[in-house]
């Protein structure tokens, strides 16, 4: 019967019965778990750009260059003093223009993202560097090690570890900051939830749900990060 | 032969002068023990030589050459000298065998397999054979410093600096570690050693140097310093370190 269908339910003002939660749910899920899908995919893939955006942002905040300073100052200034939300409409829309370039909102909200948690990254990775005992890296140069093998095979190594809890929270803001970029018209989780509520009105119900399924992703990823944090503890 | 030339060595951090003009001489072989008030620049005095601390003045030649921090060859230089810190440094991510062997593959591009097979000798040489796959989280005061003496042996050094080496022990491990210097002292091998262990100064080194306020102040074989002080200021030290 197409009352039952998804796409006619929930209007009561067109005279149909309200369709039941259960149903609502069985319908819904379905999509949501798509959109979770994209949104996991968004989050994944602007997360691995970000690490090595904020491993070589940190490593240019920290260098002896004064130049390589100063592009890092800069460039944490504008990721922190400008918001998400205007940054993906900049990419999407302002430099797509101006390049006349086509891009697809996936490939901007990457772009927008990855910029976005790469700047905090670098602070973060910045702190866990510095917060490193420097006797390590005078034992390590004692021994005849390079200014690079020092950095990468002594300090970055200890660094992650003191970063793991920041990093882990930065993922968390991330994923969550997806939603933001359903503004682009990317169908990710929240703009799946919209677009279902455009067609039932069930406001309540579907908004639990998408609160439900972001909260279980990243309890999910959190748990993970904690068994992780533990395996590699040096204590 | 001459293993460290030191020559008009001047040292400031900022507005602080820490060394105020030392030149010292140190021979292939030779124990050196260099004893002093804290704050009296032992540790930077130490620290110059393998350019740990950029000289301000002066400058240190080990084997004729120069330690300068700018000097392309910098890493090759220090590769020859060991450096045995008073906080032991181990690299806490590395297991005691990594820690020795990491420098070595590195460094001297010497294959995995032939790097453990010296690490265990060291190992065995300060006491420690069964301790190989033992993370340093694991291990007490003496045996961190002995791993760390290992450590910088394995590159083979032709002088080996100790800074204040069992200053941050619990007194019963003192010993211990104080052996395997005096071990090391035995073999013939080049030792710079700052240190609050009068007794090992007295009996291992073939000279004294009493730093103080930047200078050396006095220096002589331990008979000469510790049987027979000259100047005021080494007699009130040792004065102060024995009621201690």
């Amino acid at each position: 019967m197409a009352a039952q269908h998804i796409v006619w339910m929930g209007a009561g003002e067109r005279g149909v019965v309200p369709m039941s939660f259960l149903d609502l749910f069985l319908e819904s899920l379905p999509l949501l778990v798509r959109g979770l899908t994209l949104t996991l995919e968004l989050a994944a893939v602007s997360l691995a750009i970000a690490m090595v955006i904020g491993i070589v942002a940190a490593l240019m905040g920290m260098s002896g260059v004064p130049v390589f300073r100063s592009i890092n100052r800069a460039f944490v200034a504008v990721i922190r003093g400008t918001p998400l939300l205007v940054q993906g409409y900049f990419i999407y829309f302002g430099v797509t223009s101006v390049l006349d370039i086509r891009m697809s909102a996936f490939m901007a909200g990457v772009i927008a993202l990855s910029l976005n948690a790469g700047g905090y990254m670098s602070e973060i990775f910045r702190g866990g560097i510095q917060a490193v005992d420097p006797g390590q890296r005078e034992a390590a140069r004692s021994l005849g090690l390079s200014a690079s093998q020092t950095t990468w095979r002594i300090i970055i190594p200890q660094a992650i570890r003191i970063c793991i809890p920041s990093v882990v929270n930065q993922w968390c803001i991330t994923i969550k900051d997806t939603s933001i970029i359903s503004v682009l018209g990317f169908a990710e989780l929240t703009k799946m939830g919209q677009q279902i509520i455009a067609r039932t009105y069930r406001s309540f119900e579907l908004w639990i749900m998408v609160g439900v399924l972001y909260f279980v992703a990243i309890y999910l990823l959190t748990v993970l990060a904690r068994i992780v944090e533990r395996k590699v503890s040096l204590d | 032969m001459i293993k460290v030339e030191i020559r008009g060595l001047h040292k400031s951090f900022g507005e602080n002068v820490v060394l105020r003009g030392i030149d010292c001489d140190i021979k292939t072989g030779e124990v050196v023990c260099v004893i002093g008030p804290s704050g009296s620049g032992k540790s930077t005095f130490l620290r110059c030589i393998n350019c740990l601390e950029q000289p301000t003045e002066g400058t240190i030649k080990v084997d004729g050459h120069l330690m300068d921090e700018h000097a392309k060859n910098i890493d090759e230089l220090r590769e020859d000298v060991g450096m045995v810190f008073q906080q032991f440094n181990l690299f806490p991510h590395l297991s005691v065998l990594d820690n020795i062997t990491i420098a070595p593959i590195l460094r001297k591009k010497m294959d995995k397999a032939t790097a453990e097979v010296t690490a265990h000798e060291l190992l065995a040489r300060v006491g420690l054979a069964d301790k190989a796959n033992a993370m340093p989280r694991s291990l007490s005061g003496g045996q961190k410093q002995r791993v760390a003496i290992a450590r910088a042996l394995a590159m083979k050094p032709g002088l080996m600096l100790f800074d204040e080496p069992t200053s941050a022990l619990d007194p019963e491990m003192v010993g211990e570690v104080l052996d395997v210097m005096r071990q090391l002292a035995e073999e013939g091998m080049t030792m710079v050693c700052v240190t609050h262990e009068m007794g090992f100064a007295r009996q291992v080194a073939d000279r004294v140097l009493f730093i103080d306020g930047g200078v050396i102040a006095e220096e002589g074989t331990p008979d000469e310093i510790f049987g027979n002080p000259q100047g005021e200021r080494l007699k009130g030290f040792l004065s102060a370190v024995a009621e201690a």
